[in-house]
């Protein structure tokens, strides 16, 4: 199964993205400044818009979804059960998951926005995707719920994955790393080659990349590992 | 100083809570009551027992700068520059005053060039800074953002946190999930189920987080840095 950008540009008024490139099995993260058209893409690899020019090919990827940053915008169901049932899932068992045990009949508009997140990617998690699109999956969760949410993906992710995020602090061990600058979507490749050349890297990483070693993996634990293997 | 007595609100419930001038980050897991408690500090929300007051005034006869979780909620105008003016025009500020204004908060955090853009062209960063320019036109006492760097990328957020000392605001007051941008707070509240647990400078309410992922994510990196140093 692969994703391929064929040529895509996307356009609006004064501003444009190029972005060409395929996105073969693994976990890919792409980062890029606010604006710089995160949301876009992922909207156009969705399908939910169509490229100025340009085509997008689906090789072997016949389910795919999206999971928007807003977890508001996904939402139909005016109790948490029905919300979750929407997705042709057992509520008892998504509270469960989402840490909202005991809490079905509530309206999904009183959960915290931390908490309607979690119950989303809940939901998102427990479908069978062949590609799946995150957008910003870890924004609004707490810390605590950022390494389950970090962990979940690493256990269910279907064989493509995208994430599009500006998280800094808990990120998954990703295969390949991408980057939207200067109004081009740039294939920073696998990782680690990639991690030197990774502009919107987090400050742990930035420091590690200063003592001249290059980590295996982009989270905080692969940049300690990294350190002490120097040190060793 | 911003006082909270006997506060009570749905899952609120704050006895005593004095907050002086500063910069103010409120942290706790989801759920907890940020946002709840940013809206009453606000005035958007009215307790239901107790009461606060800021400089003895109550939220609502105070000036407050707002920018809510979610910003789209915010933008009701079709252009950057009409969703600025707006809040001026609502105080009825002479037309003279408001380009100087609405320029000066775009410069303030670099967002000149969406001057003229259409708010539903926005991305949600940039929905979020336009909320923010905003507020700041308002030249509010006190200052509300509840989790705007959940919309931020790290140099944007960056430079959002470096121009709030600069500001004429007395309170500034925010919501994070980045124990980092928390840490550089004059002060933290962190909440659990409604009541604060901790009230304080960052260096003494974070040693009392540390086996926890609340601990900011480069103290913990630079104590390891500097234990392998040793």
């Amino acid at each position: 199964m692969e994703l391929a950008l064929e040529e895509v540009i996307l356009t609006r008024k004064n501003w444009s993205l190029s972005a060409r490139g395929i996105f073969s099995e693994g976990i890919h993260l792409i980062t890029g400044r606010v604006g710089s058209g995160k949301s876009t893409l992922a909207q156009a690899i969705a399908r939910l818009m169509e490229p100025t020019s340009g085509n997008i090919a689906y090789h072997g990827i016949s389910r795919h979804t999206l999971s928007m940053q807003f977890p508001e915008y996904h939402t139909t169901g005016h109790l948490v059960r029905d919300e979750i049932r929407s997705w042709g899932l057992e509520p008892e068992r998504i509270c469960m998951e989402a840490g909202l045990m005991g809490r079905a009949h509530e309206r999904s508009f009183a959960l915290s926005r931390g908490e309607l997140k979690r119950l989303h990617m809940s939901c998102i998690l427990a479908g069978t995707w062949d590609l799946l699109i995150l957008d910003e999956p870890f924004s609004t969760l707490d810390p605590v719920w950022k390494h389950r949410m970090r962990r979940k993906i690493l256990a269910h992710h279907p064989p493509v994955t995208l994430i599009f995020t500006h998280e800094q602090a808990v990120l998954p061990r990703v295969d390949y790393l991408w980057e939207i600058r200067g109004g081009y979507l740039h294939a920073l490749g696998p990782v680690p080659e990639a991690i030197p050349s990774w502009q919107g890297a987090p400050r742990y990483i930035e420091e590690v990349l200063k003592y001249g070693v290059v980590p295996d993996n982009i989270t905080l634990e692969d940049a300690e590992d990294a350190l002490c293997r120097m040190h060793a | 100083m911003i006082v909270c007595t006997a506060l009570a609100f749905r899952t609120i419930a704050i006895r005593d809570l004095s907050i002086p001038s500063g910069h103010t980050c409120v942290i706790g897991p989801n759920g907890s009551g940020k946002s709840t408690l940013l809206s009453l500090l606000a005035g958007i929300e009215v307790p239901e027992q107790g009461l606060i007051t800021i400089d003895d005034e109550t939220p609502r006869r105070t000036d407050v700068g707002w920018v809510g979780e979610f910003p789209e909620d915010n933008l009701i105008f079709r252009t950057v520059r009409n969703e600025i003016a707006s809040a001026l025009r609502f105080r009825h500020l002479p037309d003279e005053e408001l380009e100087p204004r609405i320029g000066q908060a775009l410069r303030d955090i670099g967002c000149e060039y969406l001057l003229d853009a259409r708010c539903k062209e926005l991305s949600g960063g940039e929905k979020a800074l336009v909320v923010l320019a905003a507020a700041l036109a308002l030249r509010p006492k006190v200052l509300v953002l509840d989790e705007i760097d959940s919309h931020l990328d790290r140099s944007t957020a960056e430079d959002v946190q470096q121009i709030l000392p600069s500001l004429s605001c007395m309170h500034v007051l925010q919501s994070t999930q980045n124990m980092d941008t928390a840490s550089d707070a004059d002060h933290l509240i962190y909440l659990e189920e409604g009541q604060v647990r901790y009230f304080g400078p960052p260096e003494e309410i974070f040693p009392n987080l540390e086996d926890t992922p609340f601990y900011p994510t480069l103290w913990r990196f630079a104590a390891w840095s500097s234990h392998l140093k040793r």
